[in-house]
Parts: C-alpha cells; structure tokens; sequence
C-alpha cells in the first residue's frame, strides 16, 4: 500500500480539509442558500394563493356586483312602475275630478236655466196674463169683474202651460 | 473574417498540430528516425511527491532523478536490460513512509480546490436575493440538482438531512478533477526542476489532482462510511448491528439461523470492502485518466490530448455522481434495512 501512495498525516489532512470544507460551505452557502430557496418557495406558494384568493374574489365581487346591479334594475323598474301607477291614479283622479266638476257645473248650470227658464216662464206668464187681460179688455170692451177675469186666465195659463209641456 | 473562415482555419491548425505532434511524437520520432522525441518518456509515480518542507521533496526526488539517469543513459541497453531496471526501480520505493509527513503535491492541489470552492459557492450564497445574479442562480441550480438527486432516493426529509454531506463529497470530486483540466497550464508546467544528464528537467509538479493520491479517495470513503453508519445507527439504534451479527434464529434453536449468521457475516465484509471499492474506483479512474493524458502526449503531443481532456471531464462528472450516488444509496440502505 505504500508503493500507492498511503500516508497516513495525508489521510489525516484530506479528512480535516473535508471537514473543514463542509464546516464553511454548510454555514457559509449551503444553509443560507436552501434557506433562501426555502423562503422562495414559501413566498411562490404564498403568492399563488394570494393570487387565487384574489381571482376568487374578482369573481365573488363580480357576482356581487351584477347582483347589485340587478338588484338596481329591479327598484329602478319598482319605481317606475310606481311613477306610472301614481301617474295613472293622478290621471285618473283628476279626470274624475274633472268630471265631477263638470257635472256639478252643468248640474248648476242645468238648475240656472231650469231656474231663469221658471223666471222666464213666470215672467211670460205675467206678461202674458197681463197682455191676455188687456187683450180681453180690448175684445170684450167690457168691464168685467177682476177675480173672474183672473181665474180665467189662469185657468187659461195652466191649459197653455201644458200644451207647452207637452210640446 | 467570417466565423466560417475562422473556424476553417482552426481545423487547418489542428490538423498541421495532430500532424506535427505524430510526426515529433514518441511514435512519429521511431518512425521517421528522429534522434528523440518531442516530450522524453514519462515516468509514472503513484504516489503524490512532497514539496514541503524542500528537504523531503529534494530527498524524494533525488533518489528518482537519479533513476532517471540510469533510464536515459539506457538507450544503449538491450530491451532486457531495461525491463531489469524498471523491476529494480520497482522494489526499491523512495516516497514518503506511511507515517511520514510532508505536504504533497496533490494535498495543495485539494487546498486550491477547496479556495476555488470557497470562493465559487459562498460567492453564489451570500445575500441571497429573491431575484438571483447569474453566480447565484448557477450556485442555485447546482445545489438543487444535488439535493433532487438526494431527495429522489432517500425521500425529501432525509434527503435535505443528507445533502451537506453528499454535496461537499460531489463538489470535492468533480472539482478536484475539473480543476486540473481547467488549470492544466499549472498542473503540467509548475513544479521544481532538477538536472537530469546535463539537462535541467521539471523532475516534480507542484500541484496534481488529488483524485491521483489514494489518501484523497480513502479519506472520502471513510467519510461516506461513518456517515453510513451513523444514520444506520441514529435510525435503529444498536438493533442496527442485528444486520452483521444474526444469532437470534440459532438462539432459538432455528437451525435456520445458521444461514443468517452467514448472510450477516456477507454483509458485515461487504460493508467494510465498500472503503475499499469506494477508494480504489475513483483513485483508479482518476489515475488511469492522469497517465492517459500523459500517454498521449508523449505519444502524440499537442492536439491530440485535448480528445483526452473532454473524456477526463466526463470521468469526473461521472465518478462523482457514482461518489455521492453510492454514499446515498448505501445510507439509504441503512437507514430502511429492517423493512426488508
């Protein structure tokens, strides 16, 4: 084994020197190194989900946002149709209003003329009582007595009323 | 100049190289009757040469440098003569004793190794940011295939446990094999000379790679080994050493037993021959890869050796993942043997 070369102090050194050299690579590159690719590694993973968590999120908030949306249409379409309702009842209201009013107006308009008409009739029928007395009085150029007179012509009044009426 | 020319031109230069380097090799110099080749005949020397303290390395080189001599003025021996020198030189061993110390070639060779290392990884980890330089992701990307490979066999937790280990014991081969590739100006040219028949010669490198010294894979396995059986015990306890020394069967009078005594016994020599097959395996391709190198450029000098270099690149890479493969697959073992 000498003749190859075996020394003893040799083998010595070479396992000191790998000792050595595992000492100072283990504390010096190794360690520090496979603690940074530990840490890559968490910070990948931890990264990779933050990014899921923040897809998720994209797509909860979206959802939600349609939701929100939709939930927007659906009032805007309530309020609408409630404008349109209170719309339609207002219309509605007033039309009646109208109408009443109308009717009420001509109620009152039809009790002014029944009113000036039973006026008018009253008048005419004086007028004409009094033209018929003057007129009788003129025809019969007698004096006759005034009840008498009257009671004919309001006898005569009334028959003529009726043919009026009845007209 | 277009990068086809250029490239055109870099074949032309290659070939006139591989041609030359034949022609003035040791080969191409036989051939063509050169008086001698472009590189003198390499000698091979396995174990790694001292170079301090200077009294060792010139005590150690001496003795060959003087062999040397012999060997060059044996050209006008016969080929008898020769193969009876090389026996000679071979029972008589110069290199240092088994207790003897001195700081070797190859052990500054490690040094340098581990500073590149050094350099190169914490370099990479420090302040690690969450966006990498380019040094970080590279230091990044090589940790994490080691811990992947780790993880793959022993399971993420146990894998993250191991992986120091493991890693350094990868790194620590691949590199020691790259740097001398990388660094070969260094390791082929650098050393000490000394006057070799007149003519001053590089008679030592200064730096080898230390995949070529048994030490350095011997010192590895070991480190595998207990690192094994630590495991095997921190998972089992002393319930561990059941798998080595079987008698429960025969103690209770299973004749059966008798057959696990043995297979324990088996594993018992297999786990301790795992040093010597961990040793052996990388010092041999390592070395068988560094005399290559050295063949080829004494046969074929210049170009041809790069073919090499690409090949020796691949042996590393492939010895060190066998390294730390092996080391993990046996602390597998260990840890889970009692589930078979």
């Amino acid at each position: 084994m000498v003749e190859l070369g075996l020394n003893v102090p040799a083998l010595i050194s070479y396992l000191i020197n790998y000792v050595v050299l595992l000492i100072l690579l283990g504390a010096l590159a190794y360690r520090p190194l496979l603690n940074a690719l530990d840490s890559r590694v968490d910070s990948i993973r931890e990264s990779l989900a933050a990014a899921d968590r923040a897809r998720e999120e994209a797509a909860t908030s979206r959802s939600a946002i349609e939701e929100e949306l939709n939930e927007a249409r659906r009032e805007g379409q309530r309020l609408l149709d409630q404008a349109r309702e209170a719309a339609e009842r207002f219309r509605e209201e007033e039309m009646e209003r109208a109408r009443q009013s109308a009717e009420e107006f001509s109620e009152r308009a039809r009790a002014d003329i029944a009113r000036e008409r039973d006026a008018a009739v009253s008048e005419v029928r004086a007028a004409f009582g009094d033209l018929a007395i003057s007129a009788a009085e003129r025809i019969i150029r007698r004096s006759v007595d005034r009840q008498a007179h009257q009671d004919l012509i309001d006898q005569v009044l009334a028959e003529g009323e009726q043919a009026l009426r009845r007209n | 100049m277009t990068t086809k020319r250029v490239l055109l031109l870099i074949g032309i230069v290659s070939a006139v190289l591989l041609i030359v380097g034949f022609v003035v090799g040791a080969v191409g110099s036989r051939m063509f009757g050169l008086e001698r080749p472009f590189v003198s005949q390499p000698g091979i020397h396995l174990p790694p040469d001292p170079v301090f303290p200077a009294a060792v390395r010139e005590s150690v080189v001496g003795y060959r440098v003087a062999d040397k001599k012999t060997d060059d003025h044996g050209e006008a021996k016969s080929g008898q003569d020769a193969a009876d020198d090389k026996e000679h030189a071979d029972e008589e061993h110069h290199g240092l004793g088994i207790m003897q110390f001195a700081v070797t070639n190859t052990m500054l060779s490690a040094w340098l190794t581990s500073v590149v290392m050094l350099v190169f990884f914490i370099g990479g980890a420090r302040n690690p940011k969450v966006i990498p330089s380019r040094l970080q992701a590279l230091v990044e990307m090589l940790f994490e295939l080691v811990l992947n490979f780790a993880s793959s066999i022993l399971g993420p937790e146990m894998g993250r446990r191991a992986f120091p280990v493991v890693a350094t014991i990868f790194f620590f081969v691949l590199f020691n094999a790259w740097i001398a590739i990388f660094l070969i100006p260094i390791y082929q040219a650098v050393g000490y000379g000394a006057n070799v028949g007149g003519e001053f010669k590089l008679a030592t490198h200064l730096v080898r790679p230390a995949g070529t010294d048994l030490n350095f894979p011997l010192a590895l396995a070991l480190v595998s080994f207990v690192f094994v059986e630590y495991w095997g015990f921190r998972a089992h306890g002393f319930g561990y050493l059941k798998k080595f020394f079987a008698f429960g069967d025969l103690l209770r009078g299973r004749p059966s037993g008798l057959i696990n005594i043995f297979v324990g016994i088996l594993e018992l020599v297999s786990e301790l021959v795992r040093i010597v097959s961990f040793t052996f395996r990388l010092f041999g391709n390592m070395t068988a890869g560094e005399i290559l190198v050295v063949m080829i450029t004494f046969l074929v000098p210049f170009i041809a050796t790069q073919f090499v270099f690409g090949l020796e690149l691949l042996v590393g890479l492939i010895q060190s993942v066998i390294f730390a493969g092996l080391t993990l697959v046996f602390l597998s073992v260990a840890v889970s043997h009692e589930e078979h």
